[in-house]
């Protein structure tokens, strides 16, 4: 039985008139890496923010930790960090200050911080530069910095604003086997936003797909996946030498075919396995010979497409 | 408490080093250095005074105090101006935040900091100054002289962090630096220059000046007669310039300093007058109005500053 780390109920938040996020209840269970997925201003960030207590709900409640956003807010923010979303380091310090200055905040010995500090950098791959002022870093270097900074305080949990917005794609790599392999070697639960779905779909094990404020899916990616792909709305990728008239519309009239599209030099066919054998004998029958036939999963991008029109 | 003390820490660090502050503790070093050496001329050419003197008289120009009133405010100011917003904006707010700490830490801890650079400018340039005058006079201050010029450090002390509190207020009001340091110049140039010109405006409109030129008098040779009834005019058009220029702080601070010290200054007060010195004692008693009045806007502007810091929340995009 895994734990639940954070547990939301009914979270809210209101600026005015303008509900940012809308009786959110979200779960994330200890050591996962969750995608909190969604379209810019979907609330994301401010749910974070509330999370570590950094902005407080309107109504409802939250638990990170087995301890009160609100009330514990102080036991909160010793157990769980945040990335936030742009670069949020000291540029006129150097590294290992930056890293030291949240060391004592966090109550550090002067011993205690400089080896963390130290060990830190050497996870994320900086102590070469641990001298240097962050205003000199890359974009890429400034977010390892800072994933060690948030790091410092040895947290349960930690959240990650868009992490690798804005990165090159080495860059991009870096962050994203830096977070797996914390979340594997420490058990580190990490909460990752972002609107990358590519990302998301290789970083995270489960998804939670927010949209104006409102959690529309919780779901693993696997299973998400599975579920569109599921009998009712399975489709068929076919590469034909040629589509003679009227093959469309006799394909169309298969009892068991829901709809035939065309898409360059492709076919799609949607429609249960059942009905494979008779598409293909169709297609043979007008003539034309089958270059590819494969069932086409679909992309993550079709499936938040969907739930993000959805919402 | 820990924490506040840790923030406090990285900020004086951040202040003693910042070229900011090397640049206005040059500046106030260099002003004040020019301004002893007329305290010295002045001391020179009035056997009756006294050491004291050399932060107050000017035979020309101006004297420390005046000095402190018209760069006191812009000190203060740039200390603080930026203090909140500019952590705001670098993302850098939230993260110290969102440590364990308790949220006034931050903001205790950079008053702190700021007091601290600004009584470390204050301290260093009167002791500077000292140091160079005493030779050049060939004495020094007497017990008195010393307690009262350490009571006008004080004071001084008081005064700037008046404005630096102000300063911290208009950055936890503003989003941008950009608009804070704007207010903050137009705070200074207020109570510097526009202050008086408004009240000398005022004045004229109550009391205008009469009409026509002025006429030499018969049998005066060359000179002008003065009519009691123009300088009846003429002192009550003092008078309200005087009261409406009272409501400044830099006028709180200057009267009071001057008092202290012994010689009457600073702006809207006219000519230098050489008047018989108080007491220690004496200058409180008729001062501490002024001072209180300096330490209540002080507290005023931090306690302000203070609860909206605490009520403010981190926003996306923050």
């Amino acid at each position: 039985m895994t734990e639940k780390v954070i547990e939301t109920t009914l979270l809210t938040k209101r600026y005015g008139d303008f509900t940012a996020v809308d009786q959110l209840n979200m779960t994330v269970d200890e050591g996962e890496i969750f995608g909190f997925l969604g379209p810019n201003g979907a609330g994301k960030t401010t749910t974070i923010l509330m999370l570590m207590g950094l902005s407080v709900p309107t109504s409802g409640t939250g638990v990170v930790a087995g301890y009160d956003i609100v009330d514990e807010s102080r036991e909160v923010r010793k157990v769980a960090s945040i990335l936030p979303e742009y670069s949020s380091l000291y540029g006129d310090l150097t590294a290992y200050e930056n890293l030291d200055y949240i060391g004592r905040l966090n109550d550090l010995s002067k011993a205690e911080g400089e080896e963390r500090t130290n060990e830190m950098l050497k996870i994320v791959g900086m102590s070469k530069w641990k001298d240097s002022k962050v205003e000199s870093f890359s974009r890429g270097m400034k977010q390892r910095v800072g994933i060690a900074a948030a790091l410092i305080k040895q947290p349960k949990v930690i959240f990650l604003d868009e992490p690798t917005l804005g990165l090159d794609p080495v860059g991009t790599k870096e962050i994203r086997e830096l977070i797996l392999r914390l979340n594997r070697e420490q058990g580190l639960t990490v909460v990752m936003a972002s609107h990358l779905l590519h990302e998301i779909q290789i970083t995270c094990s489960r998804v939670g797909i927010i949209n104006k404020g409102r959690m529309v899916v919780t779901e693993t990616i696997e299973n998400l996946t599975k579920e569109m792909t599921g009998s009712e709305d399975r489709r068929v990728e076919f590469k034909l030498s040629e589509v003679p008239s009227g093959l469309i519309g006799d394909l169309e009239a298969i009892e068991s075919v829901k709809s035939v599209t065309q898409e360059n030099d492709r076919l799609y066919v949607y429609a249960g396995v059942e009905s494979d054998f008779m598409v293909s004998k169709t297609v043979v029958e007008h003539g034309a010979v089958i270059l590819l036939m494969r069932p086409r999963e679909y992309t993550l991008e079709e499936i938040f497409m969907k739930y993000y029109t959805e919402g | 408490m820990a924490g506040t003390l840790t923030v406090a820490a990285k900020e004086i660090r951040d202040q003693l080093g910042s070229k900011r502050f090397l640049i206005l503790f040059g500046l106030v070093l260099l002003l004040s250095s020019l301004a002893a050496y007329q305290g010295v001329d002045f001391i020179r050419n009035n056997q009756d005074a006294g050491f004291a003197y050399i932060f107050s008289g000017a035979r020309f120009g101006f004297s420390f105090i005046q000095i402190m009133v018209f760069f006191g405010p812009l000190l203060g100011l740039t200390m603080g101006f930026d203090a909140i917003n500019k952590e705001r904006t670098a993302g850098t707010l939230s993260v110290v935040l969102s440590q364990p700490i308790f949220r006034d830490s931050v903001i205790n801890g950079k008053f702190i900091a700021g007091a601290a650079a600004l009584a470390t400018l204050t301290l260093g340039t009167i002791g500077i100054t000292c140091g160079l005058t005493i030779p050049m006079l060939g004495f020094g201050p007497t017990a008195e002289e010393a307690a009262k010029i350490a009571i006008m450090t004080l004071l001084t002390i008081v005064y700037l962090v008046f404005w630096l509190s102000l300063g911290i207020l208009y950055s936890v009001l503003t989003k941008k630096t950009s608009t804070s340091i704007l207010s903050s110049i137009a705070t200074w140039l207020t109570f510097a220059i526009v202050i008086s010109i408004l009240a000398s405006v005022v004045a004229n409109v109550l009391v205008p000046l009469p009409g026509g030129t002025f006429r030499a008098g018969e049998g005066d040779q060359g000179g002008f007669r003065i009519s009691p009834e123009f300088t009846e005019t003429m002192q009550r058009r003092a008078a309200i310039q005087s009261n409406i220029q009272k409501i400044s702080p830099t006028n709180l601070y200057s009267d009071a300093a001057s008092d202290i010290l012994g010689v009457q200054s600073g702006f809207g007060r006219g000519f230098q007058q050489f008047e018989r010195t108080l007491t220690l004692g004496e200058a409180l008693a008729a001062n501490w109005a002024n001072i209180a009045a300096l330490a209540v806007g002080l507290v005023i502007c931090f306690a302000a500053s203070y609860m909206m810091f605490l009520r403010s929340e981190i926003r996306p995009g923050d």
